[in-house]
C-alpha cells in the first residue's frame, strides 16, 4: 500500500464528515435549520450561539449548512448510484455483445453527450416536474425525487461510455479468450473477468461524476427549478444571492462546503486514476 | 476513396445525432402531463388556443409534430414566444443571444489559452520541480470549483466591495468600447478558470512526452537553446490536443454557460434557454436546444477536418479504424 499524501487524507476525512453528516445529521445537537432567530439577523459566523452565523431572515447557518450537506450529498450519491448502475450495464452489455446493439447504445450515448449537462438537466426537470395544475407549486420530495432522475439521466451516458471502453480493452484479453474457449458462458464472463476489472476505473470516474453532480444541482437550484427554501447547498447559494452585498458570508459557507467536497472527489478520482495507470503500465 | 467515404459517413453520424437529440426533446416536451397550449397561453380562450395548436401541429401526433417542427426549423422558422400581449419570434431573439454569447466564449477562449499555454510550457519544462507542482496543485484546486462560485465571489468582492467592476448586464461594443470590456471581465473570468486547468493539464502532458523524442535529444545536442527547442519542436506538435479540446469545448461552453449568463444578466443564448424553461416557453426551448446542439456537432465536425488537415497521422489513423 501506498503512502497517501496529505491532499488524499484531507479528502477522506472531509468526505468521511460529509457522510457522516448525510446518516447522523439529525442525531447531532445541530439547532433546527427551520427556526428563526429573530434576534440575531445577519449575525456574522463565530458569533455566540452561532458558529457560522445567520443570515438576515435569521436562520442559523450551520444547521442549515449541515442539512443542505444530508440534501446534497443524497442527491449526488443516490443519482451517481442508479445512473453507473444502468448506465455500467447498458455500456458493459454493449461492448461484450458488439454488433448492432453496440451501435444503438453509441448513438444514444452520444446523443445523451451532445447535449451539455446542465440544458440536459434543465429540460428534464422542466417537463418532469411541471404538475397537472400549472399554477400549483411542486412539493419538495417531488422536486428532490425529479432532480434526482434528471441528473440519472445525465450520468447514464457519462459512465456508460467509460464501462463500454473499458470493456472493449478487456474483453480482448487473453483471460477472457481462455475462459471462453472452456465454454464459460457470456454471462459468467462478464461476471467473474469484466466486471472486476472495469470497476475500478467506473469508480474513479464515478469520484469525477458526483462533483458533476453536485455542480449540477447547485446550478438548478440558482436558476430556481432545484431545491427551493434553502434546502441543499444549491439552495442556500439561491438564498444567499439576496444578502450578497450586506452579508456574503451567508453565499461563504455553503460555497466553501461545495467546493471542498468537489475538490475532493475530484482530487480521489484523480488519485485513483493514477493508481489504475501504474498498474497498468505494470502489465 | 476512402477517404471521402469516411467523411460521408462521419456527416451521416452527426446528422443522425441531431435528428435523434431534437426528436429526443420533442417526445420529451408530449411527454408533458399537461395542455401544451394552456402552457403557452394560460390566459387566451379556447379558440385562441385551437389556432396555436393547429399552427404547431398540437393538434396531430407527435411524430408528425416532430416533422412539422423540423420542418419549419430547417427553413428558419424557430416559433414564436407567446405572452399574454402577443408573440415574440424566436429567432430575433437568437439573433440578439447569439453574438453575446459568441463574443463571450470568444474572450473566454482567448483567455484561457493566453493564460494556459505559457503555464503548460513552464510546468512541462519544469517538470516536478517546485514550479510545477505549485501551478499544477493550484490549477487542480481551481478547476474543481465552479465556474458560479468563482462568479459569486467574484462579484461580492470585485463587484460590491471594491466596486470596480459592474455586476450585471451588457453593453454591446458599439455603444462603448471600454463599458464593454469592463461588463464582460467577470463572466470571462468565472468561465475560464476551470478551461485554463484543463488545457495547462493536456499541454503540460503532451509537452512532457514530446520532450522525451529522440528529436529534442537531438536539436539539444546540435546546441539549440532551450527557449528555441521548447517553442519550435516540443510546444508546436504538442498544441494540436490543446486546439482541438479548445475546439470542443465551445459547444459546452454555449450552454455552460447558462448560469454564468443568468448571473450577470448578460441575455445570451444560455440566459434564452434558462427564460424559456422559467417561462414555460417549450417551443422555443425546443429550437435553442436544436441550436446548440447543431453548434455542438459543427464545431466537432470542424475539429475533425482540421485535425485532420494539421496534423495528417490522425487523419490515416482514423481512415484505417
Amino acid at each position: 500500500m501506498r503512502k497517501f499524501t496529505i491532499p488524499t487524507w484531507f479528502s477522506i476525512s472531509w468526505l468521511g464528515l460529509m457522510f457522516f453528516f448525510t446518516i447522523f445529521g439529525w442525531l447531532l445537537p445541530f439547532k433546527s435549520w427551520t427556526t428563526v432567530f429573530e434576534d440575531d439577523l445577519g449575525v456574522a459566523p463565530f458569533s455566540a450561539g452561532h458558529l457560522f452565523g445567520t443570515d438576515t431572515n435569521g436562520y442559523d447557518l450551520l444547521a442549515s449548512v449541515v442539512s443542505g450537506t444530508r440534501m446534497s450529498i443524497f442527491i449526488a450519491i443516490t443519482a451517481v448510484g442508479l445512473g453507473g448502475l444502468i448506465g455500467s450495464v447498458l455500456g458493459i452489455t454493449a461492448a461484450f455483445l458488439r454488433g448492432k446493439v453496440d451501435t444503438v447504445m453509441v448513438t444514444l450515448f452520444n446523443v445523451g453527450l451532445s447535449v451539455p449537462n446542465l440544458v440536459l438537466a434543465l429540460a428534464l426537470v422542466s417537463v418532469l416536474a411541471t404538475n397537472l395544475d400549472i399554477n400549483q407549486a411542486v412539493p419538495t420530495w417531488r422536486r428532490v425525487m425529479v432532480l434526482i432522475i434528471a441528473l440519472t439521466i445525465v450520468i447514464i451516458p457519462i459512465l456508460g461510455r467509460i464501462a463500454r471502453g473499458a470493456t472493449l480493452s478487456w474483453s480482448n484479453r487473453e483471460f477472457v479468450t481462455a475462459a471462453r474457449s472452456m465454454g464459460m458462458r457470456d454471462r459468467n464472463i462478464i461476471i467473474r473477468h469484466i466486471v472486476p476489472n472495469v470497476l475500478p476505473a467506473l469508480i474513479a470516474v464515478g469520484f469525477l461524476a458526483i462533483g458533476v453532480v453536485i455542480i449540477a444541482e447547485a446550478a438548478l437550484s440558482i436558476l430556481g427549478v432545484g431545491i427551493p427554501d434553502g434546502a441543499s447547498w444549491g439552495g442556500m447559494i439561491a438564498r444567499g444571492r439576496n444578502d450578497l452585498e450586506y452579508a456574503p458570508h451567508v453565499l461563504y459557507v455553503p460555497l466553501v462546503f461545495l467546493a471542498l467536497t468537489v475538490i475532493s472527489t475530484n482530487h480521489l478520482g484523480d488519485v485513483i486514476r493514477s493508481g489504475l495507470d501504474r498498474r497498468e503500465s505494470k502489465v | 476513396m476512402a477517404k471521402i467515404s469516411f467523411w460521408l459517413q462521419r456527416l451521416a453520424q452527426l446528422l443522425i445525432v441531431l435528428l435523434l437529440v431534437t426528436f429526443g426533446v420533442s417526445m420529451l416536451l408530449r411527454l408533458i402531463p399537461v395542455d401544451l397550449a394552456t402552457v403557452l397561453l394560460p390566459v387566451g380562450s379556447e379558440s385562441e388556443r385551437a389556432v396555436l395548436r393547429a399552427e404547431i401541429g398540437l393538434d396531430k401526433g407527435p411524430i408528425a409534430y416532430y416533422l412539422q417542427w423540423l420542418g419549419d426549423f430547417v427553413q428558419g422558422d424557430f416559433g414564436k414566444i407567446y405572452f399574454s400581449g402577443g408573440t415574440e419570434e424566436v429567432s430575433t431573439h437568437l439573433a440578439q443571444a447569439m453574438p453575446r454569447s459568441m463574443l463571450l466564449m470568444i474572450y473566454t477562449q482567448v483567455f484561457a489559452l493566453a493564460v494556459a499555454i505559457p503555464l503548460g510550457v513552464i510546468s512541462a519544462y519544469r517538470a516536478g520541480r517546485r514550479a510545477d507542482r505549485i501551478i499544477s496543485n493550484t490549477l487542480f484546486t481551481f478547476s474543481s470549483v465552479p465556474s458560479f462560485a468563482i462568479a459569486l465571489i467574484l462579484i461580492i468582492i470585485v463587484g460590491t466591495k471594491l466596486a470596480w467592476l459592474p455586476t450585471l448586464g451588457y453593453v454591446t461594443y458599439s455603444e462603448g468600447f471600454a463599458e464593454h470590456f469592463k461588463h464582460m471581465i467577470m463572466p470571462v473570468l468565472a468561465l475560464s478558470v476551470g478551461l485554463i486547468a484543463t488545457y495547462t493539464r493536456l499541454l503540460r502532458a503532451d509537452m512532457i512526452a514530446a520532450l522525451r523524442e529522440d528529436y529534442v535529444t537531438m536539436a539539444a545536442s546540435k546546441g539549440l537553446s532551450d527557449r528555441r527547442i521548447l517553442w519550435r519542436h516540443v510546444f508546436r506538435p504538442s498544441s494540436i490536443t490543446l486546439f482541438t479540446s479548445a475546439a470542443l469545448s465551445m459547444g459546452g461552453l454555449i450552454g455552460g454557460a447558462i448560469v454564468i449568463e443568468t448571473i450577470f444578466a448578460t441575455y445570451g443564448v444560455g440566459f434564452e434557454i434558462f427564460a424559456a424553461i422559467s417561462g414555460r416557453q417549450y417551443v422555443a426551448l425546443q429550437s435553442t436546444v436544436a441550436v446548440i446542439a447543431l453548434f455542438y456537432v459543427l464545431f466537432n465536425l470542424v475539429v475533425d477536418i482540421a485535425s485532420g488537415f494539421v496534423d495528417p497521422r490522425t487523419r490515416d489513423r482514423r481512415v484505417n479504424a
